[in-house]
């Protein structure tokens, strides 16, 4: 009895012993870091970059959907939406969200760092550029200088695109400053996952990020002075443009989660079994038709040639069956091909070294660049990166072809030239730049708009997603006609 | 406090001495039942703490001061008797049975009892009779309908099926609002409940508000489930029991499909299809599946052009149980046990899911003087073997698989799945798209063991008469782990060119959860200056909690059909989580009454938490409640024939609800896909966390009236009550372009308001015949008051198109969806060319996904052995997102789809907007490509087609049973032969356009409620046989 008492007691004690605060000192998380340094962020960073590009359904996919290049085999009900051009709320959402809270969040982590981390920083301010072109691009006005701050701002306000684009083009310039001035030793290796660490290289990216973001200004009347003088600080720079696409690549390879991004959504899963989009999508008849009127070599490497021949579909064609049944089955039509399916450890290109050319020939045709090669050497230079990028060869028998749009002689009009080239050799890589150029100078011309779809031509933008309505209501404007509400570039 | 303590000491000095001469009493106390004798009832000297308990044989004896004038004699279930002592000294007494409600022992927090009148909250109590009628393997089911105020949704129908106890609706927007679970004392879990053999419970006490719950602090919020198991009643003899039942399970019911299209595509018969989207039935033979080559040893399949009636349903099978229990119990005089070994044994009505477990429970007591120790004990195993959720290259549920078997196909036929020259066989299958059902059961397993021990070990030390200490400490401790694999699958491309090839993976998991729970507690009860008595609890509690996890996943299997980590190529994936917490807590609870008919009751507790920030991490619970029994009151209610009780109470309290572990800072994750070889990624959380985050906090109002009528043979208890939650620990949703997904702070208010009522009764009553009734009707609703400036509604769960919110001025939760444009005369808006309907951009608030009101009806009627026993349950006034019927659209099975004979229509009471704000009747304009994507992709992009009426009037439990005469067995050894038929499910109502599925099933078992009929499989109905035998 009197143990029993004794025992109870002192289990009293130990609950009295147990209100020390120690007990409760438990709350540390031993599964998660709240610290971690720059060289874990950028990786993660790039990656999601990738991701936003490459991945099932975001910008390249809606690129090539836009732009006519894919379409689908029969047995596949894909790409509903995008046929009937339903561009509404929740349309590729995922572009608007996933760049912010993926992406941005993470290059913000870096822009935020203080100068010991002077080219972590850089990098940041860099790929916050070239993502928020791609954000005005898309949507227009946007979230931008309240935009980021988490918890300091649950409701950042719209900024006017125009004014979007000229602050890129300032941090653009203050990132290059910070790598020239770094003085610390913490600079990227390999966890820079898309130039291992080499910051000459992130120079000239930054200056390809301007020069993309000055040339899709350059149809805007009124804008030249501006757009030379920016030019111009990129020459007084000296460090010039990328010399070869610009990608992400961490080591992919053929597992679970680490493949490349296009492979993984449109090649082969990890265990090497093809993936359902692989045999849903494929050419459409316009581009096959199109490729091989132009005697085009890149043909079979864009798109996969059927023993039977290439064969695209219509663009949105609801009877499959009419007039020959099964004539469109997956193993009849060209579905994408070796050029763009390389490997699952293929780079993830973000920025093609043809559509720097290509971007660089169009300002030297307009004159907004005065120097260097000539427009129809860049032009040429373009189609060549092109064809390499493909693995096709044949490039100078292709571009001394005296066919219009082909060849740049025979091409009366230079700037429909170089806008439909960047239309093929963006096709599967970075189809959302030709869609942007389409927006800007309707070229390719007559290029047909899908058979469900009930406009005259395909949108100029997408909606804002409906988060925003919900979560950010009293700042977002107000849902643009997404078929003639322009983005200022295209005015 | 130390102040209480002095005046307590002054007044029992003051007690002391009151009492000179004595005089010896003594008697016997025996049942007007069975006229057996009562061992165990309280005998006290009215006015005083001076009493005894009967003995064995329901005899007492007992010294009393020459000044004693009542004895009073009490014992739970009978109703309490008085009687006055006069110059008797020998008394033989006769204890009647209670009658329902309102002098019963209610088991309140903290496992203290008090007497109802007592109470100054409300709280109602399930005793085993009511839970094990239709022998039911888990108790939560079997709380369905019965008591007011708790809503119990069952989620699933599987072999091992999940419930959601909610009382009183909802409180916090994102936090956990499932009542707490207590077992024998010991804060537990729900886990733990699910785990109890339910015919080892001897009652159940639900404290419905927080008030009643207050006691346990930052756990309170949501109200208290108590549960007692039995224990050798006192003078029991040795008995052995069997409790067994066997019940069959059936698909109650399955959506209503069309069954004028089969397969094909746009209109045309296409061989291979899953979809419904072919011509109109004909009825001619035609191919179904691949052609097979000449010589392949399979003719190339045909079948009529017709529907197969019912082939989804024949899938199913008919499910069995066995469940079986052996107890034996008994008791001495200084002791009890009670033992049980319990068995259930599943075979579910997916072929070849099955579940088993058993169930160990000790139970025992012993008193040693005035120290009484007692354990209860009990341990848990199960074997849960499943078909995978992730089926098939797109990993998706079984049920998907059946629904995507078009109309004309003979399903069932398909079960010899692993015979090369079958049907069934992956390469000869039908389906191009989606595989066999039957391959899926075979080919994804999903196997989880888990174990559970609860001990708990109570002291009691009757230190004086008028004080006790009761020490109690408790430990929970689940662990367990699972196999979850898949095989690979691939194809002979020339016979199934569009399938998919299935990657196979092998998936091990353990786990283990360690609670352990301390309390102890002084209680003290005085009476003082004649009229007053003053009941008091002082205590403390210290609760800790260690949970570790663990995963590893292989993929790619080398060698087919062995399921090891060591057989999967590239890396593995694995992950580890552990979490801690801890709180300790010191409380008070004082109950002071006046001639026992008035009681004022005041508790508080004060928590220190490890989940918070140390200096914000402290918080105090008061609660303040006032009992007044009206009949023992007021002079012209007393004794009167109808009226025999009246009560009002009232109450309010203030608790907080606490914060998750780790919550507090934001975090980095390792970043999907990393490591790439030395290249490591982490990414920042997506939610951001509010630097200043704090505890919730509920306050709570309620009042109550309990009546009995007629010496209470009928009572009515009603109650109001109102809550308050602040500061609501919300994952608000930020605009994603502040970079962050969600953001955790606290915010708004939510109010929820409701009214609880129960009357019933015997409303018959001869010797042999009696009909028992009892209706309850819970009314509540939860209005989101405010959430913060600028923001009007957070999303709970929403896929941009469809959701969970909560919104401002309206229900929570909200489901919300996008809907149909339509005209000031609320006629739809299509487009002038495609004839398609336009939607809002903003997604419509369609209504709240928890009940406006529920019903239960519980009736029993007996003659002599005999009785038959219904519960029934409605619930209405909510919605239900029929997810089933939304993923289904794109089958064309849906009779929708078959609305307008698959053609380009009008749609009725349609307009065209032919300038702004000018609406104009369309006559003309019809859908374009009605066939069929206006189906798969106009109609069901607009979800509100999809947002149902969630109403259902369920008969849960019918019980019939017989219970053979005592002279008939009485020359046998047994003492106690019963024999039922139990039912559970057999009938459920609902509303016509519900075409799918129960909407009591819900994916998650969260907030995120009404969304739900597409991972579950149909619902079920059961029905078989119970015995009950004793020696």
């Amino acid at each position: 009895m009197k143990n029993i008492i004794k025992y109870f007691t002192l289990l009293l004690v130990i609950i009295s012993l147990a209100s020390c605060e120690d007990f409760l000192d438990v709350n540390i998380d031993p599964n998660n870091p709240v610290t971690v340094t720059p060289d874990l962020v950028l990786p993660t960073a790039q990656l999601y970059t990738a991701q936003v590009i490459k991945n099932d359904r975001r910008l390249n996919t809606l690129g090539n959907m836009f732009m006519y290049n894919w379409s689908t085999s029969d047995g596949f009900s894909w790409y509903t939406d995008e046929y009937k051009y339903n561009v509404t709320s929740s349309f590729y959402q995922g572009i608007f969200n996933d760049t912010y809270s993926g992406a941005l969040k993470q290059y913000q982590i870096l822009d935020q760092l203080d100068s010991t981390y002077s080219c972590y920083k850089a990098i940041g301010k860099i790929m916050k550029a070239y993502h928020f072109q791609l954000l005005v691009d898309t949507y227009g006005d946007i979230p931008y200088f309240e935009a980021l701050q988490r918890s300091g701002e649950a409701t950042p306000a719209y900024d006017d695109a125009k004014l979007i684009y000229e602050d890129l083009i300032l941090q653009l310039t203050a990132a290059i400053k910070l790598i020239d001035d770094n003085r610390s030793n913490k600079v990227p290796g390999a966890d820079d996952i898309m130039f291992g660490g080499d910051m000459d290289s992130w120079k000239q990216f930054a200056n390809s990020v301007k020069l993309r973001i000055l040339v899709r200004q350059s149809s805007m009347s009124g804008r030249d002075g501006y757009i030379k003088e920016q030019l111009n600080i990129i020459a007084q720079e000296g460090s010039g443009f990328i010399t070869e696409d610009a990608s992400v690549n961490p080591g992919y390879v053929a597992q679970q989660d680490k493949q490349s991004p296009f492979w993984e959504a449109y090649g082969k899963d990890a265990s090497g079994t093809i993936q359902m989009n692989n045999n849903a999508t494929c050419a459409s008849d316009y581009i096959i038709n199109y490729l091989k009127a132009t005697k085009d070599p890149r043909i079979d490497r864009i798109y996969e040639k059927p023993s039977t021949d290439h064969l695209g579909v219509p663009q949105g064609l609801l009877d499959y069956d009419t007039p020959v049944v099964d004539q469109y089955m997956p193993a009849l039509v060209s579905n994408l091909g070796p050029g763009l399916l390389k490997s699952a450890s293929m780079d993830a290109v973000i920025y093609t070294l043809a559509e720097c050319y290509l971007n660089q020939a169009e300002a030297r045709q307009r004159g907004l660049i005065t120097t260097g090669d000539d427009a129809k050497t860049l032009y040429q230079k373009g189609i060549e990166a092109s064809f390499n990028y493909l693995g096709a060869t044949g490039a100078e028998g292709y571009y001394l072809q005296n066919v219009d749009l082909v060849g740049w002689d025979a091409s009366p009009n230079k700037i429909k030239a170089i806008i439909t080239q960047k239309w093929i050799a963006t096709n599967g890589i970075t189809a959302e730049q030709s869609w942007f150029d389409y927006n800007r100078t309707k070229f390719p011309a007559n290029l047909p708009v899908s058979m469900q779809g009930s406009t005259p031509d395909r949108p100029v933008r997408l909606a804002y997603p409906s988060g925003e309505f919900s979560s950010n209501g009293d700042n977002v404007p107000a849902q643009p006609n997404v078929f003639t509400e322009k983005i200022f570039w295209a005015k | 406090m130390k102040k209480v303590a002095l005046l307590l000491a002054l007044l029992l000095l003051g007690l002391q001495g009151l009492f000179a001469q004595t005089r010896d009493i003594s008697g016997t106390v025996t049942s007007s039942e069975d006229k057996s004798p009562i061992p165990g009832v309280s005998v006290v000297v009215k006015g005083s703490t001076l009493g005894t308990i009967t003995d064995m044989n329901g005899t007492f004896s007992l010294k009393v001061p020459g000044n004693a004038q009542t004895l009073m004699f009490s014992f739970v279930g009978m109703n309490s008797l008085e009687v006055p002592i006069g110059s008797q000294v020998r008394f033989d007494i006769l204890m009647y049975p209670a009658t329902f409600g309102v002098d019963e022992v209610v088991v309140t927090a903290m496992g203290i009892k008090r007497e109802k009148r007592e109470i100054t909250y409300q709280t109602q109590k399930v005793d085993q009779e009511e839970l094990v009628k239709i022998a039911p393997t888990r108790v939560a089911s079997a709380l369905a309908g019965k008591v007011a105020g708790l809503q119990i949704n069952v989620q699933d129908n599987g072999v091992n099926p999940s419930t959601q106890i909610l009382l009183r609706g909802l409180r916090s927007i994102t936090g956990n609002n499932s009542a707490l679970i207590v077992i024998d004392g010991s804060i537990a879990s729900q886990g733990a409940f699910d785990a109890l053999n339910p015919s080892d419970i001897a009652d159940i006490s639900v404290l419905k508000g927080a008030t009643a719950a207050a006691l346990y602090g930052s756990n309170a919020g949501n109200g208290a489930i108590l549960v007692s198991t039995k224990t050798g009643q006192k003078g029991q003899k040795f008995t052995v029991g069997l409790n067994a039942a066997y019940t069959a399970e059936m698909v109650a019911y399955m959506p209503d499909f069309q069954s004028e299209y089969g397969t094909g595509w746009e209109g045309a018969y296409d061989a291979v299809e899953n979809t419904n989207w072919g011509p109109r039935f004909d009825g001619t033979l035609r191919q179904i599946g691949p052609t097979f080559p000449e010589g392949y040893g399979l003719a190339t399949q045909m079948v009529p052009y017709a529907p197969v009636k019912d082939n989804a349903l024949h899938f199913f099978e008919t499910g069995d149980t066995y469940n079986n229990t052996v107890y034996l119990s008994g008791s001495t005089e200084n002791s009890s046990y009670y033992m049980s070994v319990g068995d259930q044994r599943t075979d579910g009505i997916v072929p070849d899911d099955t579940y088993q477990r058993n169930t160990f429970r000790v139970n025992a007591s012993k008193k040693m003087g005035k120290v009484e120790l007692s354990v209860s004990t009990t341990f848990f195993t199960d074997k849960t073997d499943v078909v995978g959720s992730s089926i098939g290259d797109q990993d998706r549920p079984l049920y998907w698989f059946i629904l995507n078997t078009s109309a004309n196909i003979p399903l069932s036929t398909y079960k010899d799945w692993q015979n090369p020259l079958s049907y069934g066989y992956a390469d000869n299958y039908y389906n191009a798209y989606y595989q066999n059902p039957y391959w899926a059961i075979g080919t994804n397993r999903n196997i989880d063991e888990s174990n559970r021990f609860i001990g708990n070990l109570n002291l009691t030390w009757d230190i004086l008469d008028w004080l006790s200490f009761t020490a109690r400490g408790g430990m929970n401790n689940v662990w367990g782990n699972g196999k979850n694999w898949r095989a690979a699958q691939t194809y002979n491309a020339d016979l199934q060119p569009s399938a998919g090839a299935v990657s196979s993976f092998v998936e091990d998991s353990e786990y283990q959860t360690k609670t352990y729970t301390g309390d102890g507690l002084f209680t003290a009860n005085f009476k003082f200056l004649e009229d007053f008595s003053l009941k008091s609890i002082l205590g403390g509690t210290v609760y800790a909690t260690d949970y570790r996890g663990s995963t590893l996943r292989a993929n790619n299997l080398s060698i087919p059909g062995f399921y090891d980590i060591s057989n999967g190529t590239g890396e593995l994936d694995g992950s580890v989580d552990e979490e801690l917490k801890r709180y300790f807590g010191f409380y008070g609870d004082f109950t002071l009454g006046y001639r026992n008919f008035l009681f004022l009751n005041f508790s508080g507790r004060n928590d220190w938490t490890s989940t918070l920030a140390k200096g914000n991490n402290s918080y105090f619970y008061p609660a303040v409640g006032l009992s007044f029994v009206l009949t023992d009151a007021i002079e012209a209610l007393k004794n009167n024939e109808i009226l025999s009780f009246a009560k009002i109470t009232g109450s309010n309290s203030t608790v907080y609800n606490d914060l998750s572990p780790y919550r507090i800072n934001e975090k980095y994750y390792q970043a999907t896909g990393f490591p790439f070889g030395s290249i490591n990624g982490f990414y920042l959380d997506g939610s951001a966390v509010d630097a200043n985050i704090t505890k919730e906090k509920i306050n709570t109002s309620e009042v109550g009236l309990n009546l009995g009528f007629f010496d209470s043979r009928m009572w009515l208890d009603a109650s109001w009550f109102k809550t308050i939650t602040s500061d609501l620990i919300t994952n608000t949703t930020p605009s994603r372009a502040s970079g962050a997904t969600g953001f955790l702070t606290n915010i708004g208010e939510l109010e929820g308001t409701g009214i609880e009522l129960t009357l019933g009764g015997s409303v018959f009553k001869t010797k042999d015949f009696q009909w028992d009734i009892s209706a309850n009707y819970t009314s509540n609703k939860t209005v989101v008051n405010e959430i913060y400036e600028g923001l009007d509604e957070v999303a709970v769960t929403t896929t941009g198109q469809y959701g969970i919110y909560a919104v401002v001025g309206e229900e929570f939760p909200q489901i919300k969806a996008n809907v149909y444009q339509r005209d000031p005369q609320g006629r739809i808006v299509v487009d002038p060319v495609s004839g398609h309907p336009l939607t809002e951009s903003a997604l419509a608030n369609l209504g709240s996904t928890i009940p406006d009101y529920i019903v239960g009806l519980n009736s029993r009627i007996s003659y002599k052995g005999v009785s038959v026993a219904a519960t029934f349950d409605y619930r209405t006034g909510h919605k239900y997102f029929e997810q089933g019927s939304e993923q289904m659209e794109f089958t064309g099975r849906s009779l929708a789809s078959v609305s307008a004979n698959r053609q380009d229509f009008v749609i009725p009471n349609s307009v065209i907007e032919t300038s702004p704000g000018v609406y104009v009747e369309n006559k003309n304009i019809p859908v374009a490509n009605g066939r069929q994507s206006y189906w798969t992709d106009v109609y069901n992009d607009v979800k509100s087609n999809y947002v149902k009426d969630a109403t259902a009037l369920k008969l849960r439990e019918l019980a019939v049973s017989y219970e053979l005469p005592a002279n008939l067995i009485n020359k046998t050894p047994l003492k106690k032969v019963s024999l039922g038929f139990i039912g559970r499910n057999l009938f459920t109502w609902l509303p016509a356009d519900n075409h799918f599925s129960d909407p009591e099933f819900n994916n998650n078992n969260d907030n995120r409620i009404g969304i739900g009929g597409y991972f579950q499989s149909p619902p079920t109905k059961s029905m078989g046989f119970s015995l009950n035998v004793e020696f």
